[in-house]
């Protein structure tokens, strides 16, 4: 018995083996390919494919939303799935590795800016395509990417810096907010702050700017936290975080001139893709080269000692001040870009729900970690969307895993975990 | 006049914050863990309360046995304390138990998840409707010289002074209550005494739940109206009052807990009401930021294990 | 001039006197030694000179710069480097990490460069970690650099504080205790790194030490330190045979 069973596992077992050695030879580029020919066979044959399946049209999210719905249509939705978009992904991974990996090879010896920039390209190229099938997409697309803001913000005090942060919301309201004020008064018709002064015509190019006072206003209200820091830590300074959170949105909530608690709307549709997506690459781009400098690892080093780091001649303080001001400043960016991607805010949007969302984010994903930041919040996003059907239970669904990973893994699925975009484009072996 | 109905308000407010912010810090006291989930059990436990109360009114008119209505009171608070606990003991077990060696930060996340899927199960379960809590004693209502008190607001306050009351002296004189100061004292060491570490945990969750079950249904007595979200805001605000006590205080917990309603009615008696969070945690944020350690805790700072 | 000064410094923790009338010189390449019972308060007075604690009354100077008032860190970048005696290294860091992190008050790029990456940022950096690697050469640990110090053998986590400590270029170096918790053997190897330093490096050490070997070898200056107050100070010779020394402390050593 033991013989036999032996030997039907081993196949599996070698053939598990191969994939896995096959897979870590496919270079980023082959991935991105992969991809991009996935999502153009669906532009393409999408529909009719799905009619002949049995579907009533293309799955708008890779299948589960209908594979949840209405469980007969799994097959069809499975098949669909595996013909649009694993087995051409999977085809290229197989057969043009080695093609590709000289391509990879060529771009990286010719410059690595050069290289990423095209990586990127073909990412943002994928991603378009995609969402263009669907509004529905964009929309996923877009949250999914201020997710990651968001999240590799609040990673920085959480994760870096070793503080339980409450705030965030709370920055993210102010940015929001900021952003909007400043749009929606220059910009637009509106009943709270009247006629638009400037033509909405040259606006996009002021939305930039709009961000940026956004960030700006979220990092200014930081510093209600940050000075409490330079004497508290851990529950307290939690405790001060939260207060802020809680101060902001019933701040928000009182003030009549930018509509109380019945929110602010109108804001000018200007967080298209393109503008979400660049935000989002310069935000990781930024994060991720401070946290790998003396200077943002710094923050490692108040974290686990600081008196230690003090010695060390780390100015703690200097340090505290700006991991606080510098996580609430692309909360806020995050924030004029969610305000302005909905097109509507209110104050409760930013209460203890969108905590949680946050915490769960960026726990689930992995501490001290870019990698795990895009991780958590594109898993947890897209989690939420596809387990939509279920309602309710989706929040019984989600909680669960995350006491799963918690249990499992404590710090997270991918902790302490430099990002290297360098070593990210390289050519596999 | 005013300033003295309002001071019986605040006292009743005061109460349910008190009740639950005991729970926070005896948890606290034990393991230096917060249990995020204490909020919901709150929840829970004014719905045990409104089943065991239902079910207690019914068998009455059923005729099986002939209760007045303080004693169905009594009985379920009793009972939903003891229903309650078990409850707490399984967070523990799920939530907690399994995190003991993971950064602290982990386990305020378990036990947020927890929180939401108590939510989220109720809501499940008994659908979004809210429901009524049954009315088991008549209002009635003293006129004293122009200030109005209720029996259910002398009730309640009573009720919870004495629950309170009880809790210190079980952590005075009993052998598990000794052992409680100890692990407060040094969580590390003293289970190597021969204090075992799970049962002391569960116990504190047990007793920690079974008082925010009473703080539950006291509050179903004074508001009769439940919903599975009940327990976020009043759980968060007490929360805030364990914290201002000082961790592990039980008596600064139960004072902090008064405080915290002072200030909420209070501001809401001179501000306008809608401004009464965004004052009430002004000064709590001023409080902490100037004495950073709360009332009754001891002066050393916490850092994150991780 | 020396070094490192201090006139008559006095510390209390409450009521509790815990330093009294304390002076200390020290010259440059000097290597001076505390010592002292348990408890007679040789690390407060490191944490008193390097900034952790504002002593009651004193002044300490370092080459006439005075000391009293600046925080830690800027104490610290003044040269005065420090290990621990209960080791206070950064668990999830890499040894490499540490070494760098202690340069950090050398780092003019800014936030600019933290940023977004500037050319300097980069040749910063890239001196900083080529500086660190010759430490961490020179101290035998160079093999762990990547590795986060909870991994790696006890002796080479004491020896990474120290190349910490070294690489912030510090004028005098404070050493707590070096060899607590050593066997003969790790006790021999400190001692020649510490002999290594003196040498190669331009710095004055100032170490406090239990082990009666180790100082005696080392310093050229003692001090004994017993209830916050300095009963006897010289070479090493006059204190072995300085009567209140033997009475207060060396007694119990020599039987052993």
């Amino acid at each position: 018995m033991e013989s036999t069973s032996e030997k039907l596992s081993s196949p599996s077992m070698l053939s598990r083996i191969n994939i896995r050695a096959w897979v870590s030879k496919v270079p980023l580029l082959g991935w991105l390919i992969g991809a991009l020919i996935a999502v153009g066979l669906e532009m393409a044959i999408g529909t009719p494919l799905a009619r002949a399946l049995g579907l009533s049209k293309a799955p708008t999210l890779f299948g589960f939303l209908i594979m949840l719905k209405k469980p007969l249509l799994i097959p069809g939705a499975a098949l669909y799935l595996l013909l649009i978009y694993l087995l051409p992904i999977g085809l290229i991974a197989r057969f043009a590795a080695a093609a590709l990996n000289r391509l990879a090879a060529i771009l990286a010896d010719f410059s690595t800016v050069f290289s990423i920039l095209i990586h990127l390209a073909l990412l943002y190229l994928a991603l378009h395509l995609w969402s263009g099938l669907s509004d529905y997409r964009v929309l996923v697309v877009k949250l999914t990417l201020i997710a990651v803001i968001v999240t590799l913000s609040l990673n920085v005090i959480n994760g870096y810096m070793g503080e339980f942060s409450c705030s965030h919301p709370g920055f993210m309201a102010l940015g929001a907010y900021a952003a909007s004020v400043f749009t929606v008064s220059l910009f637009v018709n509106d009943k709270l702050f009247g006629v638009a002064v400037l033509p909405a015509a040259i606006g996009p190019f002021f939305f930039p700017i709009a961000l940026f006072l956004g960030g700006v206003a979220a990092a200014i209200g930081a510093m209600v936290v940050a000075i409490p820091s330079f004497r508290t830590r851990g529950d307290y300074l939690a405790i001060i975080s939260l207060a802020f959170m809680f101060i902001v949105k019933s701040l928000i909530e009182n003030l009549e001139v930018v509509g109380g608690p019945r929110g602010l709307g109108s804001q000018p549709d200007w967080a298209n893709l393109p503008t979400v997506f660049v935000t989002t690459v310069i935000c990781i781009w930024v994060i991720n080269n401070f946290v790998r400098s003396t200077l943002g690892k710094a923050l490692n080093a108040v974290r686990d000692n600081e008196m230690a780091a003090d010695a060390m001649t780390v100015n703690t303080r200097r340090t505290k001040f700006l991991a606080f001001l510098f996580a609430a400043f692309w909360a806020g960016v995050a924030g004029g870009l969610f305000a302005h991607v909905l097109r509507y805010v209110n104050p409760s949007t930013f209460g203890i729900q969108k905590l949680a969302e946050v915490l769960a984010m960026v726990y689930f994903g992995g501490l001290n970690s870019v990698y795990g930041a895009i991780v958590g919040a594109t898993s947890i996003s897209l989690l939420g969307e596809a387990l939509r059907p279920l309602e309710i239970f989706k929040w019984i669904i989600i909680p669960l895993l995350l006491i799963l990973v918690m249990i499992f893994r404590p710090t997270g699925l991918i902790a302490f975990k430099e990002f290297d975009a360098r070593q990210l484009i390289q050519p596999k072996k | 006049m005013v300033l003295l109905q309002n001071l019986i308000n605040a006292l009743q407010w005061g109460s349910f914050y008190a009740l639950i912010a005991l729970g926070y810090s005896m948890v606290y006291s034990i393991l230096m863990l917060f249990n995020f989930a204490h909020g919901d059990i709150f929840m829970v436990g004014a719905y045990i309360g409104f089943g065991v109360a239902s079910a207690l009114i019914a068998l009455t008119a059923m005729g099986a046995f002939a209760l007045p209505g303080w004693l169905i009171l009594v009985l379920t608070i009793l009972f939903s304390m003891f229903l309650t606990s078990f409850v707490g003991m399984i967070v523990e077990r799920i939530g907690y138990r399994p995190l003991r060696a993971a950064p602290r930060a982990s386990a305020a996340i378990t036990g947020l998840m927890i929180g939401i899927i108590l939510e989220t199960g109720n809501l499940a379960l008994l659908g979004a409707q809210r429901v009524s809590f049954p009315s088991m004693i008549d209002t009635v209502t003293y006129d004293m010289g122009g200030v109005f008190v209720t029996n259910k607001k002398i009730m309640i306050v009573v009720v919870s002074l004495l629950l309170a009351g009880a809790l210190h002296q079980f952590i005075r004189r009993t052998r598990y209550g000794m052992a409680m100061r100890a692990m407060a004292f040094d969580y590390v060491v003293v289970p190597l005494m021969g204090v075992p570490l799970n049962t002391m945990a569960a116990m504190t969750f047990a007793l920690g739940s079974a008082l925010a079950a009473a703080a539950g249904i006291l509050f179903g007595v004074a508001y009769p109206v439940l919903d599975p979200y009940m327990g976020i805001l009043i759980g968060w605000k007490a929360f805030v009052a364990a914290i201002l006590g000082g961790r592990g205080s039980v008596m600064g917990a139960t004072l902090a807990g008064f405080l915290l309603g002072f200030i909420e009615i209070f501001v809401a008696m001179i501000f306008p009401s809608t401004l009464r969070d965004l004052i009430a945690y002004s000064i709590v944020l001023l409080i902490l930021v100037f004495r950073p350690h709360g009332f009754f805790g001891e002066a050393y700072s916490a850092r994150l294990r991780l | 001039m020396s070094m490192l000064r201090v006139e008559n410094m006095t510390h209390f923790f409450g009521g509790l006197r815990a330093v009294h009338n304390y002076d200390l010189k020290i010259e440059p390449g000097e290597v001076h030694g505390l010592i002292g019972p348990n408890g007679a308060g040789k690390t407060t007075i490191f944490n008193l000179i390097t900034g952790i604690y504002n002593p009651t009354e004193g002044e300490v100077f370092l080459e006439d710069n005075k000391l009293n008032g600046l925080a830690p860190h800027e104490i610290a970048a003044m040269g005065i480097g420090r290990t621990f005696q209960n080791m206070l290294l950064w668990r999830h860091m890499t040894v490499l990490e540490h070494v760098k992190m202690a340069r950090y008050s050398k780092i003019g790029y800014g936030l600019i460069g933290a940023f977004f990456g500037t050319p300097r940022r980069n040749r910063e950096e890239a001196e900083s970690e080529e500086k660190a690697l010759k430490l961490l050469k020179m101290f035998g640990v160079a093999q762990f650099a990547d590795q986060w110090v909870p991994n790696l053998p006890y002796g080479a986590q004491r020896r990474v504080e120290m190349a910490r400590a070294l690489a912030m270029e510090p004028k005098v170096l404070f050493l707590d205790e070096p060899t607590a918790g050593m066997n003969p053997e790790e006790l021999v190897q400190m001692m020649e790194i510490i002999r290594q330093i003196k040498e190669k490096f331009d710095l004055a050490i100032f170490l406090i030490e239990h082990r009666m070997k180790v100082v005696m070898e080392l310093c050229e200056r003692i001090q004994t330190l017993v209830f916050g107050e300095v009963i006897a100070e010289g070479t090493p010779d006059e204190i072995q045979n300085n009567p209140k020394v033997i009475d207060a402390y060396l007694g119990k050593e020599i039987v052993e």
